[in-house]
């Protein structure tokens, strides 16, 4: 009986998890955002069909409306790739055991996430403020790192995880005097009266950074799906000074050409793989994962078997960050440098 | 001047004329059976009378004075169904008679108070027969358990006039006759004036003094509800001899 | 052989049949859990039963180490909080807008479209409106609660009201009871029990808004830590939570039943013999 049991469920979990030997249906998710747009016209525009035919495989591109619910589907095993930021691909599919590689570093927010406060305009007047934020996100990360240039620490406020679907309106009650938030959230709340941005990622610049994570098993197994990708992501950022695509990519995100290009500006985009590559490349990214591994650290969030910030191993080209025997989140720029020596 | 008047008293829902033209007076004591075809308005003037239904044209005064516009403690009612509360004891039911007059805020009575109102309600228990279940719920009573319960309540106020809207029309022919014996008893004891609504012509002339036969007098075939109903008959019976029903109801039938 | 909606089964088989499936449901998740983490051992998809059981002891039987707290009973206390004055404001106010809706003719006529409309409309859709009201805080909480399951209490009470037979009320009046003793001795005991039923139904929704307030935005209570963790994924708290929380329903609502048997015998009775 125990063994009938045994079957079932276990066709059902290999049914529903994503297959990670070679294969050649593969599907990926992602959601809106200024620099995951790109993934919405390379599907429209037909650009991955493209590539993905001249590697002979399939790729399913899919929209989920919950950022978090994408990841976690993505860690879950239903989808073999998936865009998220360096912080949540560390403490979601890495610190649940998912090995996880970023393939394509698109950009970093420049500007894109900050803190705003109601009438005052320097940040230490946080103190002692009720700051809402979406707790454990990138906003709370950037708080933390605002708190501490200025020699304060999350003790100094109270934070109050509000739901960014909700944050704007929030914002609206005499209550709510800070929040920290992304675009375009955050450009909605500066535009209101008496709102000062009083610190944003452009100050810790290259910390929150957008990537395409893909499941290092299926990657290493079917080289063929990350070419691919990777081959659609640059041609794809080859058209992205074209207005129309611009134009489509904004309406596809509910603003229009002018909102869309307002938050570029506050994106550093890599446009060029080149680019891509030595920003993977250079020192300042292990140092960057270390400060993301003392935060989900700290707030508890690199899984019940952390003992300290080290316990997740993190692989960037200038070395390991963390635990080398238990490494789960490699930054591999060996597909972005084929693009651009242009072998794909 | 008689007990209660009812003077040219006309009764319609929109279109519909229910009664028309009634002109009767009543006497104290006197005990009215209410017979007629169903939905010739009988109940509309026993509801007329109670006061939970308003004439259309006419006036119906009780001592020379116009009824009050809405039910209350002169005129008591036991209705075939839902006439007791479900959420109390008999003896709760017959006390709330006298609480809802005594105290008006929380129409509860304490202390020697509720001694007072508690005996009064027991005796009037003690009265249709109810003792024995005098701490049981409603449901826990047979339907003529609980109409006996209902005329005891309506005692209570000591009402100038009982009406009864088809009081024992559910119950068994048996627990019938009992309610008859003891209604009647009721009726003689208080010196009550009594309208009891009933489709059961025999039951009518078994316990009124006096019997209304409702009928139309005027038909248009085209319009049915053009005219409304009237008394047609207005018999006055001798109680202590028994009256020759037989022949009372061929002679209405024939009409 | 008897016809199939004949047969009952015993007290022993009755039993047997609501035992099964639970243990099925058990089974299906012990051994599924099991095959995910012999593939990846920190899968936090489908934790064990032991991963499960430490992340209970860790909140809720050790102080946490960043605040000195015990999360899982400041959530739980948070929350029973919020829901229990929620859903006792909305029980009077639907009992009070009820019984005069249902009672007096003149008031119905000016609140009762007002109701029937305000009852349809979704809290959800409408938050940052309640936010600028409200506020962000216990407030606001209690009063998606309060929006959310008053409405549908004053539209039962109120039908509950007026299929009080007329006869009670105009007998009522013949013994001498004014509008107000109409209402405390007659009307209100027996719309008691209406209510309990009515709120034991409302809790549902109640829960439901709790959690979506605390989803927007809060420090504490179990809908906010299930949102909280789910950011990483820590189904092993998650899933305790929801199964406490199921508990703390049916608790609810059985106590409930229990308050209005004890408090209502001759409702019950009367409902049990017809």
């Amino acid at each position: 009986m125990m063994n009938v049991i045994k079957i079932v469920t276990l066709t059902l979990a290999l049914l529903t998890s994503a297959n990670a030997f070679a294969k050649d249906k593969f599907s990926i998710c992602w959601s809106i955002y200024v620099g995951w747009m790109p993934w919405e016209y390379g599907d429209s525009s037909g650009i991955i069909k493209k590539w993905a035919d001249k590697y002979d495989i399939e790729i399913d591109v899919v929209q989920i409306n919950d950022y978090v619910e994408s990841i976690n589907q993505y860690t879950a095993g239903q989808f073999d790739g998936c865009s998220m930021t360096n912080m949540d691909a560390l403490t979601i599919p890495a610190a649940s055991g998912v090995d996880s590689t970023a393939l394509i570093v698109g950009d970093f927010s420049n500007g894109n996430d900050g803190v705003v406060l109601k009438g005052k305009k320097s940040l230490k007047d946080i103190k002692n403020q009720k700051v809402n934020l979406v707790e454990l996100s990138v906003s709370h990360y950037l708080l933390a790192r605002g708190l501490e240039s200025v020699g304060l620490s999350e003790r100094n406020v109270k934070v109050v995880n509000t739901s960014d679907a909700d944050l704007v309106a929030a914002y609206s009650t005499s209550g709510v005097t800070s929040v920290v938030t992304w675009n375009p959230l955050l450009s909605e709340i500066t535009s209101q009266p008496k709102s000062y941005k009083v610190f944003d990622s452009s100050d810790i610049p290259g910390e929150i950074i957008d990537l395409m994570v893909v499941n290092t098993k299926t990657l290493k197994n079917n080289p063929k799906f990350g070419k691919a990708l990777v081959g659609a992501w640059y041609e794809i950022m080859s058209t992205m000074s074209n207005k129309k695509v611009l134009t489509h990519m904004a309406e596809a995100s509910a603003t229009d050409l002018a909102g869309y290009q307002a938050q570029l500006d506050t994106t550093k985009m890599f446009y060029s793989a080149a680019d891509a590559v030595s920003f993977t490349q250079s020192a300042a990214l292990p140092k960057t994962m270390k400060y993301v591994a003392k935060f989900s650290f700290d707030h508890g969030i690199l899984g019940d078997g952390a003992v300290d910030e080290n316990f997740i191993g993190i692989e960037t080209p200038e070395g390991v960050v963390g635990d080398k025997s238990n490494i789960k989140l490699r930054f591999n720029p060996s597909f972005m440098q084929m693009a651009a020596d242009g072998k794909l | 001047m008689s007990f209660l008047q009812i003077n040219n008293v006309w009764k319609s829902y929109g279109q519909a004329q229910i009664l028309e033209r009634l002109n009767l007076s009543i006497d104290q004591g006197e005990f009215i059976s209410m017979v007629g075809a169903s939905g010739c308005g009988k109940s509309t003037l026993l509801k007329m009378i109670l006061g939970s239904e308003v004439a259309t044209k006419g006036e119906i005064s009780l001592e020379g004075k116009p009824l009050v516009a809405e039910p209350d403690a002169e005129r008591g009612i036991v209705f075939q169904k839902y006439s007791v509360f479900p959420h109390m004891t008999v003896l709760q039911n017959v006390m709330v008679a006298d609480e809802f007059t005594k105290s008006f805020l929380l129409g509860r009575c304490f202390g020697s108070a509720r001694k007072q109102v508690k005996q009064k309600a027991e005796s009037f228990i003690d009265a249709v027969g109810l003792t024995p279940a005098i701490n049981k719920y409603p449901h826990q009573l047979s339907g003529g358990m609980q109409q006996r319960l209902a005329i005891a309540q309506a005692l209570m106020k000591a009402p100038k006039i009982l009406l009864l809207d088809e009081p024992f029309g559910a119950l068994d022919p048996g627990i019938r006759a009992d309610m008859h014996v003891l209604i009647r008893d009721i009726w003689k004891k208080n010196n009550l004036t009594i309208f009891m609504v009933t489709h059961d012509i025999k039951e009518g002339f078994e316990l009124g003094s006096r019997v209304w036969v409702f009928d139309k007098v005027r038909h248009d075939p085209q319009a049915p509800m053009a005219y409304g109903a009237q008394v047609t008959y207005d018999l006055k019976l001798d109680t202590d001899k028994t009256p020759d029903i037989a022949a009372l109801t061929q002679k209405i039938a024939v009409n | 052989m008897k016809r199939l909606m004949n047969i009952e089964p015993s007290r022993f088989w009755r039993t047997f049949l609501t035992i099964v499936p639970f243990i099925v449901i058990i089974a299906l998740y012990w051994s599924a859990s099991d095959a995910r983490l012999a593939e990846n051992p920190n899968d936090k998809l489908l934790p064990s039963f032991t991963q499960i059981s430490s992340a209970i002891d860790r909140m809720a039987f050790t102080e946490n180490k960043r605040t000195g707290e015990y999360l899982f009973w400041q959530d739980s206390a948070a929350s029973l909080y919020r829901i229990l004055l929620g859903i006792t404001i909305s029980a009077a106010i639907g009992l009070i807008i009820g019984l005069i809706n249902g009672l007096l003719p003149g008031v119905r006529a000016g609140l009762s479209p007002l109701v029937t409309i305000a009852s349809l409309v979704p809290p959800m859709a409408i938050l940052p409106i309640l936010f600028i009201t409200f506020g962000l805080d216990e407030l606001a909480k209690v009063m998606l609660i309060i929006i959310g399951t008053a409405p549908v209490i004053i539209r039962d009470m109120q039908s509950q009201v007026m299929q009080i037979p007329k006869e009670q009320l105009i007998k009522a009046q013949t013994l001498g009871a004014s509008t107000w003793l109409v209402t405390i001795r007659v009307v209100l005991p027996q719309i008691m029990p209406k209510l309990l039923a009515a709120v034991r139904l409302s809790l549902g929704a109640a829960w439901l808004f709790l959690i979506a307030a605390e989803a927007i935005a809060a420090q504490e209570g179990l809908g906010y830590r299930i949102f909280l963790v789910r950011r990483y994924m820590a189904m092993d708290v998650i899933l305790p939570y929801v199964a406490w929380i199921t508990v703390l329903a049916f608790a609810m609502d059985f106590s409930l039943k229990k308050m209005s048997q004890v408090c209502f015998p001759w409702y019950h009775h009367q409902e049990a013999s017809k």
